[in-house]
């Protein structure tokens, strides 16, 4: 492209714009004295305001100004809009922007300018996860982005955001490694004590909704590996989904455990993923315990997870071999 | 015909488990019945489907993968060599040929003619040359650019120990994998090329147990490279964690990992038998978690398991020995020490991916195309036979080596190569679930090529002596 003609006065290509004068009528006080290129881009920029056009000449009207005034935030503002409107490649922007960032650090306008464009692409992924809510390459993008960005703004509304996919489809496995990924994996955010008892609980509410989740279980998992929480820990909790329902529903209807939240009614029970769970807790009491987890572990392999009976073996093999 | 329980939906239905529900449908009529008798494996229409696409070539449908004729290539060839069929001499030279033409002259091979170099490609095309080449002046080994590929693969080498797949490529593991195979298979391994790579695999391991695409590295402000947090970006996915599990067995075999960097194998093992399906899915296997059975993870999962045998997994004489025999027809003693159930898979692929006119798929009613059929065809090897590492052949490998006295790292060297053809199908641990008439070769359980194709093409490329192997009933 040759390069545009210095003054949009000028320029044929922008004779149908009005340009509208900072003060009409006015005699400024303290008035700032513009270059000629300065006071004829902002003339034509407010005649862009006035008639609220988006197209393709403001972009590179707005570029124009800001690199004359990087603090220009109207230029700035106008300029996302006219991308939103025009569906501009968003990336091409951060790139542009890039060189802005580096020359002009100290300038609030260009890092907002970005973050409202990463806003926009989490917005626009969440788009494409509502149509695909599996999809490998947009939820590995979506970690790409808040990782390598990285930025509070940008992680804030994360958790809520996966809570709601998850509560669309508590078996959408993308979520709930989402949810790792934003809690723990990224190292985001606090990770104390509280953080961890807050996603026990949320990943216990959620297995008692549909016991015979994997995903639920694999999270509760990976929270307790990752946290060092022993297993036991969640003995108590475990049980009923091992049994099979209560045939009077005896108390359970008005106690209810908050703490651990009993099966749902329509669950199917006992539920293999609860036995698997619980054999791992005894397979670390000792001697009784294992004993009583070749037991569990039998009965997966004989009853309720057949088709892994090879596996069940082997973990009834090895817990005897190191127990002697 | 017997009934198979669903799988529990807990009276809370939700997208994932409405599509379940349909899938398990669809596929439990696949189960064997009076009306619809057990499948056999239709080995002749699927050679005629493979020949057919080889010499006339594939339809338009495939026009989306003109960026990967190295793969259509490689999958229809090694389809091939699995159902033990080979090309005539005219067929191989056309194809040798056609491969070279991929090759870039800045080193790699592309995905076609004129195309950048790539790592997935350059896999396909030396992967497609073991099957169909030979050392000579036309054979195509002897035109393999290895120079200039080792200055490719250094070129697309990140900070963070990973590799892109190609120059302003993404970083996966896929072209990890890709890399790391053609290195061994060509003799191009070096400490350098390797640098990070273990720490690079290792936190790519998720909560879950199995691997995702990548992860993102972070630098501390001096541009050192932080352990942590080092977040695998993706969830745990057949594909992956085949490609990084086979990636760190190689690595181990060229150099311990570093101190501190390992992989959590316990829970990779956990993962990898959550993916098989139960009875209703015919025990196919799935590559994620809540997700559906799919005839390309036969390989990509059920091939995995053989790669854990490298780490001692199972710890070897743990189970009953093997029954003496070699499983006659519709014999089937459980007596090996698979950690998953090779029958269940063997069914899902003689009766739910065998495509009716030739050729195998994801599920029915998929038609079938050119990676199912190999992803089926390779997980079908996988669990009809059974492969682990020998001590005894890595030992004899070693003895017969010959050292270069040059090379810094030639224990190394050496090491990798007595690793990689010390796999050996276990005498007597062959089953076929609908008798030895279905055998199909054995794969190599790192480079999913026939063991022949490793020993003749690493033999030649790392110019040592290879044990010649039992011949097999063909
Ligand atoms: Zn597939």
């Amino acid at each position: 492209m040759a390069s545009p003609p210095t003054l949009y006065a000028e320029d044929p290509a922008w004779q149908d714009v009005v340009p509208v004068p900072q003060y009409e009528g006015v005699t400024p006080l303290a008035p700032i004295f513009y270059t000629p290129e300065y006071k004829d881009a902002t003339d034509y920029f407010r005649g862009i305001l006035k008639s609220g056009e988006t197209s393709e000449r403001v972009l590179e009207l707005t570029e124009r100004i800001i690199k004359m005034n990087p603090a220009h935030y109207t230029a700035w503002c106008y300029r996302y809009k006219t991308l939103i409107a025009l569906g501009s490649n968003l990336e091409d922007e951060l790139r542009l922007t890039d060189v802005y960032c580096f020359k002009y650090l100290k300038t609030y306008q260009v890092w907002h300018h970005r973050r409202l464009l990463l806003q926009e692409e989490l917005d626009f992924i969440a788009r494409c996860l509502g149509a695909d809510t599996k999809n490998y390459h947009t939820w590995s993008y979506r970690q790409w982005l808040l990782a390598y960005f990285n930025h509070p703004q940008l992680w804030k509304g994360e958790v809520r955001w996966v809570e709601r996919m998850l509560s669309d489809d508590v078996r959408n496995n993308s979520a709930w490694h989402h949810r790792f990924f934003v809690v723990f994996a990224a190292g985001q955010g606090e990770q104390g004590p509280e953080v961890i008892r807050r996603e026990i609980a949320y990943a216990k509410q959620k297995i008692s909704l549909a016991p015979n989740n994997a995903s639920a279980w694999n999270y509760l998992r990976g929270v307790l590996d990752h946290a060092r929480v022993p297993y036991s820990t969640l003995t108590a909790f475990v049980e009923p989904y091992t049994l099979e329902h209560d045939k009077e529903g005896e108390a359970s209807e008005d106690v209810v455990d908050l703490e651990d939240p009993p099966p749902a009614k329509g669950a199917e029970l006992p539920c293999a993923l609860a036995i698997e769970f619980l054999a791992d807790v005894h397979e670390g009491e000792g001697q009784e315990g294992v004993r009583r987890a070749v037991e569990l572990w039998k009965s997966l392999a004989n009853e309720y997870d057949t088709i892994r009976k090879k596996y069940w073996e082997y973990r009834i093999r090895e817990a005897l071999a190191t127990q002697n | 015909m017997p009934t198979y329980r669903p799988t529990p939906t807990d009276s809370f239905p939700t997208d994932t488990s409405v599509l379940q529900r349909e899938t398990e449908e669809t596929l439990s009529k696949h189960i064997p019945s009076p009306e619809y008798p057990a499948q056999p494996l239709h080995r002749n229409a699927h050679l005629q489907w493979l020949v057919r696409n080889l010499v006339q070539g594939f339809p338009a449908r495939y026009t989306s993968q003109d960026a990967s004729q190295s793969w259509l290539m490689f999958w229809t060839l090694q389809s091939l060599s699995t159902l033990q069929a080979g090309l005539d001499p005219g067929n191989k030279q056309k194809a040798i040929n056609t491969i070279m033409s991929w090759q870039h002259p800045d080193g790699g091979f592309g995905g076609g003619p004129g195309q950048a170099p790539h790592l997935l490609a350059t896999y396909a095309s030396v992967c497609a040359l073991a099957n169909v080449g030979q050392p000579g002046p036309r054979g195509g080994w002897d035109q393999i650019d290895r120079e200039k590929m080792y200055r490719f693969f250094m070129s697309v080498k990140q900070p963070d120990g990973s590799f892109t797949v190609m120059h302003h490529g993404e970083v996966d593991v896929r072209g990890i994998y890709c890399l790391l195979v053609v290195a061994t298979l060509l003799d191009l391994l070096t400490p350098e090329l390797v640098a990070g790579t273990p720490a690079f695999l290792a936190s790519c391991q998720t909560c879950e147990g199995g691997f995702s695409s990548s992860s993102q590295p972070y630098f501390s402000s001096s541009g050192d490279l932080l352990s942590s947090p080092r977040p695998p970006l993706g969830e745990a996915h057949g594909g992956y964690t085949f490609c990084a599990l086979a990636s760190w067995v190689l690595l181990r075999s060229f150099q311990p990992p570093p101190a501190g960097v390992d992989i959590n194998v316990k829970r990779l093992l956990r993962w990898l038998v959550m993916m098989q399906g139960s009875e209703i899915e015919l025990g196919g296997f799935r590559g994620r978690t809540n997700k559906l059975v799919d005839g390309c993870y036969s390989w990509w999962v059920g091939g995995a398991f053989a790669l854990l045998e490298m780490l001692g997994v199972p710890a070897p004489g743990k189970g009953e020995t093997p029954a003496a025999h070699d499983g006659g027809d519709n014999e089937w003693d459980d007596v090996d020490d698979a950690l998953f159930n090779r029958r269940a898979l063997q069914e899902y692929i003689l009766y739910a991916g065998q495509h009716p006119t030739g050729g195998l798929r994801d599920k029915p009613p998929k038609i079938s195309d050119a990676y199912h059929t190999l992803g089926c065809l390779s997980g079908l090897a996988s669990a009809q036979h059974y492969v682990v590492p020998s001590s005894t052949r890595r030992e004899e490998t070693t003895l017969l080596w010959e050292s270069n006295a040059d090379l810094s790292f030639d224990e190394q060297r050496k090491n990798a190569f007595a690793d990689a053809l010390s796999w050996v199908e276990e005498e007597g641990a062959s089953r076929y679930v609908g008798g030895s008439a279905d055998r199909v070769n054995a794969m190599h359980p790192v480079f999913n090529l026939t063991m022949t194709h490793a020993d003749a093409m690493m033999g030649y490329f790392y110019n040592q002596t290879v044990l010649p192997r039992l011949r097999r009933n063909v």
